[in-house]
């Protein structure tokens, strides 16, 4: 039995235990460097500015670093692209620098083509099964070699063009599924300029947006996100007004004044049918001109257009009336819009009304900037550092169509754009890239279309490469400089360093093309090198210096009907009963995302979802189909088939079944792969890369996930509150 | 139970508490190093700044160690048959850092920025007193929240709780 003097004794042992059993004094350590980099204070970060590689939009950024890890990513608030502000993406390019499936070596196939699985090789032996397959296809034949890359922009797109040229070959594709062909059309029919407009959103008074989602995505959402932002508070008494025609109630449309939605691919027609009540109540400035586009545009009265669109006739003259009185206003066509089954008509539709208002080269309207005179020494290769921003489909097609006959011994793959993702599955890509007997792909990580390779060689992110960029709009004439941020993390090569160093060791001609050591080299020849202006032009970010001479001469543009071919969507409406509205996630973008837990996560504006797509459906048409929110679905289209959640969405066209791309990956990671398909699937192979070319039924599935909300949209969004 | 029996359990059961006190200001051990560095050596005989080993002290919150290159700018021919020195030129030879001690440790809920201090003219022996007589780095003072809101009242600067905790 224990006493009281055992227990107090037990007890003070105890308490000492306890007190001093932790209580060996741990030896913390304190390393200094062997040897410290350049640079370099323990505690304090720098910043250094670069460009952002997230999207094409070429945004500037600022990337502060400490102890020589990149920290934080933020807006460069001298670009004049985006002015100090980023976007979600732009701030998730951290997350691809220090992504754990990043690669980190080359790597040669060990399996069949096609199966991903590779071994890691030396540089010195990938180099030389590239040099091997390059000199041989050089003394053979020269035009054997494709090269299929993303665009490339600024002295990147230099070097690969003259690599290509001086090499012999005619065979340089890119791809951009979200490429604006149809609007560069547009504007060459209508502007008589084939290039991207710069919108001067802060001048405007009213804003008519045909489905131009510009504050998520589009050409450059930062941009015209901050603009908007200066068009609706920057002036004292005037605000802007904002009107928003599009199938879906997007965050564009959400942040409009007015959101009138109009059935997918017909934004085209409200437009005329704009122009149609400015020219019969007089309410534009008169010319013989317009007196015979009145006589074309009889079929657009407001009750036919009602008819086509489901715009009641009484909105569209409403706002023609207010259009007409609030001047300068824009109209702005955006991607849902230029990707309809005839996309550049309903943008050259939308042209049309900056014609009719007066304001093409005004403040408050649109103007054609040249925005790629700093590199007007570059004569005719202009157009290798400043591409037009097509998306190169026809010269995909055509190249896939080569491909399968044989034509190519090699291939060189190069982008974010994964063509085998993005392109319509019934192109075939992988099978016609497996005709190619060897296939080099410069990526950052695998995904479909880099798994098909033979060989994979890895190249550093934008924080880590030395280049340049040409923003597509937001300036005019700006050339944005990149600069490593850190230490390349990986033994990565970029690959106008890998084309240079080849082109070298072919000698001749391809020799004398890139005459530089390397591509800092070639840009140090360009911009003057060190200690002179580009040091200066590295601090700031680049060269940002704008005089109003640049501004080309104004067009006034033709006041012609555009060619209407009111292209029909070719597909059954009984057995397809929905149009399908197919647009790039905000997060996501064309799926280059998808790998980033941040971005995975982010919850979509609209619907709150995150990490899966869904199918939005209005709550109406649903019920019809006897469809509640949160069912699983299969999507069917003449073309594909999908599974889905279905997601509510009020503020959607009646008839109408929206998705966001981006998702259902395959080889991209483990973030990215087995969350939701791919809607790309849905997509028939036509003649154009149309987006909203298809339709679709939709029919009731067990799905064995659900999909996870932020915040459950019926609560506040009861339909019985809304109409 | 008489009250000497008492006494004596209470004293057993306070015993911890009054042994754990006794250790725990007895801070100004000498924390073993891996090499015998004399400040005195360097600071009060070859009159050396301290900035020019802790280097970052004025631009930085952390005053920051010397790399092995720097020590080897000068002891690559400076009394390189001493046994400390060599022991400094074979971590060079193998291009290892020196895994020196920690020996002053703040807690992390403060901010103690040394480019502070020493940009605003506070000589480094105010509050490292003796280091220029040292052997290797030894704590003299302790760094209570008293001890710098003497010198901060003393000399008007912020005694704000979020100048040092944030």
């Amino acid at each position: 039995m224990l006493d009281r003097r055992q227990f107090l004794k037990l007890g003070g042992a105890t308490a000492f235990a306890t007190l001093f059993g932790g209580c060996d004094k741990v030896q913390r350590k304190l390393i200094p460097f062997v040897i410290p980099p350049e640079n370099y204070t323990l505690g304090e970060a720098l910043w250094y500015a670069s460009v952002c590689g997230q999207c094409p939009a070429g945004c500037g950024i600022v990337v502060r670093v400490s102890e020589g890890r990149a920290k934080k990513i933020e807006g460069n608030p001298l670009h004049p692209v985006n002015r100090g502000r980023l976007c979600a993406r732009g701030q998730a390019a951290l997350q691809a620098l220090y992504h754990p499936e990043r690669l980190s070596r080359p790597m040669k196939l060990s399996g069949a083509r096609g199966s991903g699985s590779y071994a890691p090789v030396s540089w010195e032996e990938a180099l030389s099964l590239l040099m091997g397959s390059l000199k041989k296809a050089k003394a053979e034949a020269p035009a054997s070699l494709l090269m299929l890359t993303e665009p490339m922009r600024g002295h990147a797109g230099l070097v690969a063009g003259r690599f290509m040229k001086a090499f012999g070959s005619p065979h340089r594709v890119t791809w951009d599924p979200f490429g604006p062909d149809a609007m560069l059309s547009a504007n060459a029919a209508v502007y008589d300029v084939r290039d991207l407009p710069e919108h001067d959103l802060a001048g405007a008074r009213y804003l008519l947006s045909f489905s131009g989602d510009f504050l998520e995505t589009g050409i450059s959402p930062v941009h015209y996100a901050r603009e908007y932002g200066r068009m609706r508070g920057d002036r004292e008494t005037i605000r802007g007004k904002v009107v928003h025609f599009g199938p879906r109630l997007s965050m564009t449309a959400a942040a409009a004044d007015l959101f009138l939605p109009c059935a997918p691919g017909t934004e085209g027609f409200v437009a005329l049918g704009i122009v149609h009540v400015m020219l019969r109540d007089r309410l534009a400035a008169a010319s013989a001109a317009a007196g015979r586009l009145a006589d074309d545009l009889l079929a657009y009265s407001p009750e036919a257009v009602e008819r086509k669109t489901g715009v009641h006739a009484h909105d569209i003259v409403a706002v023609a009336e207010e259009f007409a009185r609030n001047q300068p206003g824009l109209a702005i066509a955006g991607t849902a819009a230029a990707t309809g089954p005839d996309g550049a008509f309903h943008c050259a539709a939308v042209a049309l009304l900056n014609v009719l208002a007066g304001n093409v080269g005004k403040p408050g309207g649109v103007s054609f900037p040249n925005r790629a005179q700093a590199f007007a020494k570059y004569g005719a290769e202009v157009a290798l550092l400043a591409p037009s921003a097509e998306s190169g489909y026809a010269g995909i097609r055509a190249a896939l169509d080569k491909m399968r006959g044989g034509a190519f011994r090699m291939a060189i793959l190069s982008g974010a754009t994964n063509p085998a993702f993005t392109l319509p599955p019934s192109l075939k890509f992988n099978e016609a890239l497996s005709k190619v007997p060897f296939v080099v792909a410069f990526a950052s990580f695998l995904d479909e279309t880099t798994s098909q390779a033979d060989l994979v060689l890895p190249v550093p992110t934008t924080l880590e490469a030395w280049g340049d960029d040409l923003a597509p709009v937001g300036h005019a004439g700006a050339v944005t400089l990149c600069q490593p941020v850190v230490e390349p993390f990986h033994d990565t090569r970029s690959m106008p360093d890998v084309l240079i160093a080849a082109a070298s060791e072919l000698g001749g001609e391809p020799a004398k093309a890139l005459p530089w050591r390397s591509f800092k080299d070639c840009l140090d020849k360009a911009y003057g090198g060190p200690g002179g202006e580009m040091e200066k032009a590295l601090q700031r970010g680049g060269f940002f210096g704008e005089s109003s001479s640049s501004r080309s001469a104004a067009r006034k543009g033709n006041v012609a009907l555009p060619k209407a071919t009111e292209r029909p969507i070719d597909v059954d409406p009984k057995a397809f009963s929905l149009a399908l509205h197919l647009y790039p996630s905000v997060t996501l973008y064309d799926g280059r995302g998808a790998n980033l837990p941040w971005l995975q996560e982010m919850p979509d504006p609209v619907t709150t979802a995150v990490w899966r797509n869904w199918v939005e459906v209005n709550p109406k048409t649903a019920a019809g189909l006897g469809l509640s929110d949160g069912d699983g679905v299969t999507v069917t289209s003449p073309s594909g088939k999908i599974t889905a959640h279905v997601a509510f969405n009020p503020g959607i066209a009646p008839d109408v079944a929206a998705m966001p791309l981006g998702q259902g990956h395959t080889r991209y990671g483990k973030t990215a792969n087995g969350r939701g398909e791919n809607p790309f699937a849905l997509l028939p192979a036509g003649q154009t890369y149309a987006l909203q070319a298809t339709r679709v039924a939709l029919s009731k599935t067990k799905l064995p996930a659900r999909l996870v909300r932020f915040a459950n949209p019926e609560g506040q969004w009861k339909i019985s509150n809304l109409m | 139970m008489t009250r000497k029996r008492t006494f004596a359990a209470l004293r057993i059961s306070f015993l911890p508490l009054s042994l754990f006190l006794a250790v725990g200001s007895a801070a100004a051990e000498i924390v073993p190093q891996p090499i015998a560095f004399s400040h005195k050596i360097h600071v009060t005989g070859y009159k050396l700044n301290c900035l020019f080993c802790h280097s970052s002290a004025n631009k930085s919150q952390y005053a920051n160690l010397p790399s092995v290159e720097k020590c080897m700018m000068c002891h690559r021919s400076i009394a390189t048959d001493k046994p400390e020195v060599k022991k400094v030129a074979q971590y060079w030879n193998e291009k290892k850092p020196i895994p020196w001690n920690k020996v002053i440790d703040l807690p992390n809920h403060v901010y103690f920025p040394h480019k502070k201090m020493v940009n605003a003219g506070i000589s480094c022996l105010t509050c490292h007193p003796g280091m220029d007589q040292a052997g290797t780095a030894e704590q003299k003072l302790e760094f209570g929240m008293g001890f710098c809101m003497n010198c901060h009242r003393k000399k008007k600067v912020s005694i704000d709780c979020w100048t040092c905790h944030y």
